[in-house]
C-alpha cells in the first residue's frame, strides 16, 4: 500500500495570529477583581478566527494516526474500533447536560446507566463489587492499593506488610503505583516468560501485602499456574491484584475472580472500546472480592426499590480517589458495547482477539525470533535481535512500518525479550488488515538497512530528534521565542519569526 | 439485497432494516481458514492452555442488541435524567457549565485525535503532538509559571500530585491546607498522600471574610517541618483572597500550589507572578460538558528548576532529522514506563483529548471572549447576590471577600438541603450544598450553599431564584 501522511508547516496558534492590540474589555473593568489579583499584563494568547481555529486543528489531526486511519498493533493498548454509535450517545442532551452535583431525583438515569454498568462488569469480572470511579488504569491500580493498605490497617493480626512483589514483565505503572501507596517493590524473575513459582515462593513472606499480576501476561501468556500462585501468596497472607489491561484476552473464558484474584482494575478504554483519546481520558474501574468491598471509593451507587441513590455511609472506604463520579462519558459508550454485544458476543470478542494474535504469529514465524510458548492470547512479541547483525534495530523497523501507513508496536518492552516488538491486533482487525500487516512487517524487515536507519520516509515529519528535546527542554511557546539554552543552533533552526510576520510555513 | 456475513447477528434482528454494523470482521468460514492456517483444529484450542477449572460458566450479561436497540435502550435509560438545562440552574463549584461553541465538538469529533493513543511514535502523531504543546503554553500563560504538563486526570488529582511534588523539593511532614477547601478535594488529597508520613493542618478562615487567617500560616511555618502550602482561587467558597499574594512571602521557601480556576486567571494576576511554585486546576470549564462530573481535565503548571520532579506526560519541541521543527513526549525518564518504582508519578493514560478541547476552548473563544465572558458572569453574580441578599433568612453572600462568578450562601432556617429542595420544587438548581456527606463529617460551620451564575442565566432566572428563595424561606419558616 502507497502511504504519504498530510504534511502541513503549521504554524503554531501564536504564530496564526497576534493578541489584541488593546484589550476590549480591561480586567479594571470586571466587577469583583480586588486590585492586588488584577492581571496587570493581558493574557497573552492570539485572537484568531474560527476557521482559523478549525483549519489549525483540523490539519492537525491529518498529522495523526488514529484507529480510523491505521491499523495500531501497540501491544498491551488494546487499539480496537470505537464504535461510531458510541460518541453519539455520549453527546447525547440527556447525558452531556446533568451537572455532578444535582439532586438525585434528578440523575436517575445516570446513576442507572453506573449501576447496570457495574452490575454487568461484575459478571464480567468474577468479583462481587465493582466502583467506576478511577480516571485510568494507573488510577484504579492506585485505588487498589490503598485499599489493600486499608484492608491490613483494618487487620493488625496479618502484621506489617511492607512489600508489593510483581513480576519483572510488570506493566511500568504497577511498581509505580505500589510506591506512590508507600510500598516498597520487589520484582520476580520471569521463567520462559512466565512467574518463577519457585522465585515466587521463595519472595512471599509476612512482609507481602499484595502480588500484582497481569494474566495473560505482557508477552501475552497466559499464566497457566495461576491457581498455584493465589495459593503461595494468600497462604502467604497476602492479596492478588490483577492488572485488567489484557482482560481482552479472556472475556467470558475465565475471569479474575474464578483464577482467585481479591482486587482488580479494568481499562475501559481498552477490553470495552471508548476510545483513548491520543491517551486519555481512560476509565480504570475497579472490582474487589467481598473481602475487600467495603474499602471501595465513595460514593457507591445503589438501588433500594426502583431508586439509585449515592450511599456515602461507607465507614471503611479509602474515599475519595477524583472528583465526582469518574469518566461518565466513557461509561455510556462501554455500557453500548456490552449491550451489543451481549454474552455470545463477548465471547467472540476474545475468541477472534486471540485468533488475530495467532495467525499474525504463525505468519510471522519465519520473520523474527518469537521467544516463549508458541500458543499465545491476545498479544505476542517477537525479538528484533537479528536485525542487528544487519545493521539495524527494532526502533528502525518500528519507524518503518510507519512507512506503510501502519502504526508500530509497542517497542523494547516487555524488558525481558531483548529488542522486544509486542503486537497486539485487536478482534476489530479483518483477515485484510491482518494479512496487510504480516507481509508489511515482512517488507520493513527485508529492507534496505540504509532505508530504516533513516526511516519514516512519509510521514509528515523524518525522524525526530528526542535526545535533543530532553537536553534542550523547549516546553512552551516562551521557549521557542526566548529559548532556555544558549544554544546557537537550536534557537536558530528553531526559533519562529517575530510575531507581527505574516503566517506562512513553519521555520525549517 | 444485502448479505448477512454474519451467521450470529441474523438471528437475531428482531428490527430488521439497516442496523447490522460489523464491529467484528469476516464470517466464521474466514475464521476457521485463519484457524486452520494458524495450525489450530478448533477455536476451543485457542484455550487449551486455560486450565479447564478455571473456565467460567454464563456470565448472564444478556444476549446482545442490534445498534439500533443499543441506543434505545440507552435513550430510555438517559431519558430519567433531568438534565440542567430544564431548571434555571446555579450549578458550579469547580465543575461550571458553559455555553461551548460548536467548534469545540467539531475537533473533537475528528476521529484521528479521538481515536489515537498517547503519541508514542512522534513522527506519526505530530497533530497530537503540537496541540499538547499549544495546550502546555497557554497553561503557562494562564498561570504565569515556567512550564505545564499535558494533563492530569481532574484538578483534585492534580492537587494531589502537587502535594508529592512538594515533598520531593522540601523537607518536613507537615501540608497546609485551607479548611474551605471542598471536602472532595480533601478526601482525594489525603489518599494521594496515603503512602507518605503526612500530616495535614488546615489554615482556618476568617468569618466575616472568609478569607485565609494568614497569622496562623506565619505560626504553622515558624513551628517547623512544613513542606508546602495550598491555597485556592477563587477558594471553596467562591471567593477571592486578597491575602493571597502575601502568602509566600510568609512561607519563604517552602512551596506553594494555588488551585485555580482558569476562566478567572484569564483576568487575574497569575499566580506565578505572586510567588506560587506549582498551579493546578480542574479544566472542564474549557471545553467540557459537565456530563454528569466526567471525564473532567486536570492542568498543572510548575517552575523550570522543578520540572525532572513534575508528574505526567510533557511535550517539548524539537527537530526532526530534516531540520524541521517538530515535537516529542520528553523528559521520559520520570516516568513509569522507564523508571517504574521511582518514576515521579504513575501517569500512563492522561486527559489529553481534554486538553485538546481545553486549547480549541479558549483559542475560539479568545481572550477578549474569556475576559468578555467573566465580566459577564460576575455581573450576573452580583445582581444575584443583591437579590438573595435582601431576602431575610439568608446571608448572601455569606462572606465579605469579593467574588467572580460564584460566591456562597447561608441559609439560616433550616438545612441547605431542605432549602434546595425546595428550590428545586420551583424549577430552580440553586446551587450545591458544601458540607462533606459523610456521616460524621463536617464540612465549615453553617448551612452553605455554593451558588454560581452561567452564560444561560439571566435576569428571568434570577428573578426565579429570588422568588423560589422567598417561598423556600417561607416554607421553612412556616414549618418551625
Amino acid at each position: 500500500m502507497s502511504f504519504r501522511q498530510a504534511r502541513y508547516d503549521e504554524p503554531l496558534l501564536w504564530e496564526i495570529g497576534a493578541p489584541a492590540a488593546s484589550p476590549s474589555v480591561p480586567t479594571a473593568s470586571i466587577p469583583g477583581v480586588p486590585g492586588n489579583l488584577r492581571r496587570r499584563r493581558p493574557l497573552d494568547w492570539p485572537e484568531i478566527s474560527e476557521l482559523e481555529v478549525i483549519r489549525h486543528f483540523t490539519r492537525l489531526s491529518q498529522m495523526n494516526f488514529g484507529i480510523t486511519t491505521s491499523t495500531y498493533p501497540l501491544g498491551s493498548c488494546t487499539m480496537k474500533y470505537n464504535p461510531a454509535v458510541s460518541e453519539q450517545i455520549a453527546r447525547r442532551r440527556g447525558a452531556a447536560e446533568v451537572h455532578p452535583y444535582q439532586p438525585e431525583e434528578t440523575v436517575q438515569g445516570s446513576l442507572e446507566i453506573i449501576w447496570r454498568l457495574e452490575k454487568g462488569l461484575e459478571k464480567v469480572t468474577g468479583l462481587p463489587a465493582v466502583s467506576l470511579q478511577p480516571a485510568a488504569g494507573a488510577q484504579g491500580e492506585y485505588a487498589a492499593l490503598l485499599m489493600v493498605r486499608a484492608y491490613f490497617r483494618d487487620h493488625p493480626e496479618l502484621g506489617t506488610r511492607t512489600e508489593v512483589l510483581l513480576p519483572d514483565s510488570a506493566h511500568g505503572t504497577n511498581p509505580a503505583s505500589a510506591a506512590m501507596a508507600g510500598y516498597v517493590t520487589k520484582e520476580i524473575a520471569s521463567k520462559n516468560g512466565c512467574v518463577d513459582l519457585d522465585a515466587l515462593r521463595a519472595a512471599v513472606s509476612e512482609r507481602t501485602a499484595a502480588f500484582m499480576l497481569t494474566n495473560p501476561n505482557t508477552g501475552g501468556i497466559f499464566e497457566s499456574e495461576i491457581e498455584a500462585i493465589a495459593k503461595a501468596v494468600h497462604g502467604a497472607g497476602g492479596l492478588l491484584y490483577y492488572d485488567g489491561a489484557n482482560l481482552n484476552a479472556i472475556l467470558g473464558v475465565t475471569s479474575p475472580g474464578r483464577m482467585g484474584f481479591d482486587v482488580a482494575h479494568l481499562n475501559l478504554h481498552k477490553t470495552f472500546a471508548t476510545p483513548h483519546g491520543g491517551g486519555g481520558p481512560g476509565a480504570g474501574v475497579l472490582a474487589a472480592s467481598a473481602k475487600l468491598e467495603p474499602y471501595l471509593p465513595i460514593p457507591r451507587v445503589v438501588k433500594t426499590g426502583r431508586r439509585f441513590r449515592f450511599e456515602y455511609d461507607r465507614p471503611k472506604s479509602i474515599g475519595k480517589i477524583k472528583t465526582a463520579y469518574g469518566n461518565f462519558g466513557l461509561y455510556l459508550r462501554a455500557y453500548a458495547f456490552l449491550l451489543y454485544h451481549g454474552e455470545e458476543g463477548l465471547k467472540h470478542v476474545s475468541r477472534r482477539a486471540v485468533l488475530n494474535a495467532n495467525y499474525a504469529a504463525h505468519e510471522l514465524a519465519d520473520t523474527l525470533p518469537r521467544p516463549f510458548r508458541p500458543l499465545v492470547k491476545h498479544e505476542f512479541v517477537l525479538s528484533g535481535t537479528p536485525l542487528k547483525a544487519r545493521g539495524f534495530r527494532t526502533l528502525d523497523l518500528a519507524k518503518r512500518l510507519l512507512d506503510e501507513g501502519i502504526h508500530a508496536p509497542t517497542v523494547y518492552f516487555p524488558s525481558l525479550v531483548d529488542e522486544a516488538l509486542m503486537i497486539e491486533l485487536p478482534e476489530t482487525e479483518s483477515r485484510n488488515d491482518l494479512d496487510r500487516f504480516v507481509a508489511a512487517v515482512k517488507r520493513c524487515v527485508a529492507d534496505s538497512p540504509e532505508q530504516l536507519r533513516s526511516a519514516p520516509h512519509s510521514t509528515s515529519v523524518a525522524r525526530v530528534d528526542e535526545v535533543r528535546a530532553a537536553r534542550e527542554l523547549r516546553l512552551s511557546w516562551k521557549d521557542l521565542r526566548t529559548p532556555p539554552s544558549s544554544e546557537p543552533e537550536l534557537a536558530a533552526a528553531g526559533a519562529p519569526r517575530p510575531r507581527s510576520s505574516p503566517p506562512g510555513p513553519a521555520p525549517p | 439485497m444485502r448479505r448477512h456475513r454474519f451467521n450470529r447477528r441474523v438471528t437475531r434482528h428482531a428490527l430488521g432494516g439497516g442496523d447490522t454494523p460489523r464491529w467484528i470482521p469476516d464470517d466464521v468460514d474466514v475464521e476457521r481458514e485463519l484457524l486452520t492456517k494458524a495450525g489450530f483444529h478448533s477455536f476451543d484450542d485457542l484455550f487449551a492452555d486455560i486450565p479447564r477449572n478455571l473456565r467460567m460458566g454464563r456470565m448472564r450479561v444478556g444476549t446482545g442488541l442490534t445498534e439500533q436497540e443499543v441506543v434505545r435502550t440507552i435513550d430510555q435509560i438517559l431519558d430519567r435524567n433531568k438534565p440542567y438545562s430544564k431548571f434555571a440552574s446555579f450549578l458550579g463549584g469547580r465543575m461550571p457549565i458553559r455555553y461551548l461553541p460548536a467548534a469545540v465538538d467539531a475537533i473533537l469529533s475528528r476521529s484521528e485525535f479521538y481515536s489515537s493513543y498517547t503519541p508514542y511514535q512522534p513522527e506519526a502523531s505530530q497533530g497530537m503532538l503540537q496541540a499538547l504543546f499549544e495546550y502546555q503554553s497557554l497553561v503557562v500563560e494562564l498561570t504565569g509559571l515556567d512550564a505545564a504538563d499535558a494533563s492530569l486526570y481532574d484538578g483534585s488529582s492534580a492537587a494531589g500530585e502537587a502535594l508529592l511534588l512538594c515533598r520531593r523539593i522540601h523537607s518536613g511532614d507537615r501540608f497546609l491546607i485551607p479548611a474551605s477547601l471542598p471536602w472532595e478535594e480533601k478526601s482525594v488529597l489525603e489518599n494521594y498522600a496515603a503512602g507518605h508520613p503526612v500530616r495535614f493542618e488546615e489554615i482556618p478562615y476568617d468569618r466575616t471574610t472568609g478569607s485565609l487567617d494568614l497569622a496562623w500560616v506565619r505560626r504553622a511555618v515558624a513551628d517547623g517541618d512544613v513542606f508546602g502550602a495550598l491555597v485556592d482561587l477563587p477558594n471553596g467558597f467562591g471567593h477571592l483572597d486578597e491575602g493571597l499574594p502575601e502568602i509566600k512571602g510568609i512561607l519563604g521557601s517552602v512551596p506553594l500550589v494555588a488551585v485555580a480556576d482558569p476562566l478567572a486567571l484569564s483576568v487575574l494576576e497569575p499566580p506565578g507572578a505572586w510567588g506560587a511554585d506549582v498551579v493546578v486546576g480542574e479544566g472542564q470549564g474549557f471545553g467540557q460538558p459537565p456530563s454528569f462530573g466526567g471525564p473532567l481535565v486536570g492542568f498543572f503548571a510548575c517552575r523550570r528548576e522543578h520540572v525532572r520532579f513534575a508528574p505526567g506526560r510533557i511535550v517539548g519541541a524539537t527537530l526532526d532529522a530534516e531540520g524541521r521543527r517538530a515535537f516529542t513526549l520528553t523528559l521520559q525518564t520520570r516516568e513509569q514506563h522507564i523508571r517504574r518504582s521511582r518514576a515521579t508519578s504513575n501517569i500512563c493514560t492522561n486527559q489529553s483529548l481534554l486538553a485538546l478541547a481545553f486549547v480549541v476552548y479558549a483559542t475560539t473563544v479568545g481572550p477578549s471572549g474569556l475576559a468578555a465572558l467573566q465580566a459577564a458572569l460576575a455581573e450576573k453574580a452580583r445582581a444575584l447576590a443583591a437579590g438573595l441578599g435582601g431576602i431575610e433568612g439568608l446571608r448572601a453572600p455569606r462572606f465579605s471577600a469579593s467574588f467572580l462568578s460564584e460566591f456562597t450562601v447561608e441559609v439560616e432556617r433550616g438545612s441547605a438541603r431542605e432549602f434546595l429542595d425546595r428550590l428545586r420544587s420551583r424549577k430552580v438548581l440553586g446551587g450545591h450544598p458544601l458540607a462533606d456527606p459523610r456521616p460524621g463529617r463536617s464540612g465549615p460551620d453553617g448551612e452553605l450553599v455554593l451558588t454560581a451564575t452561567t452564560e444561560f442565566v439571566g435576569p428571568k432566572e434570577i428573578l426565579k431564584f429570588e422568588s423560589a428563595a422567598r417561598q423556600a424561606i417561607g416554607s421553612a419558616r412556616r414549618d418551625a
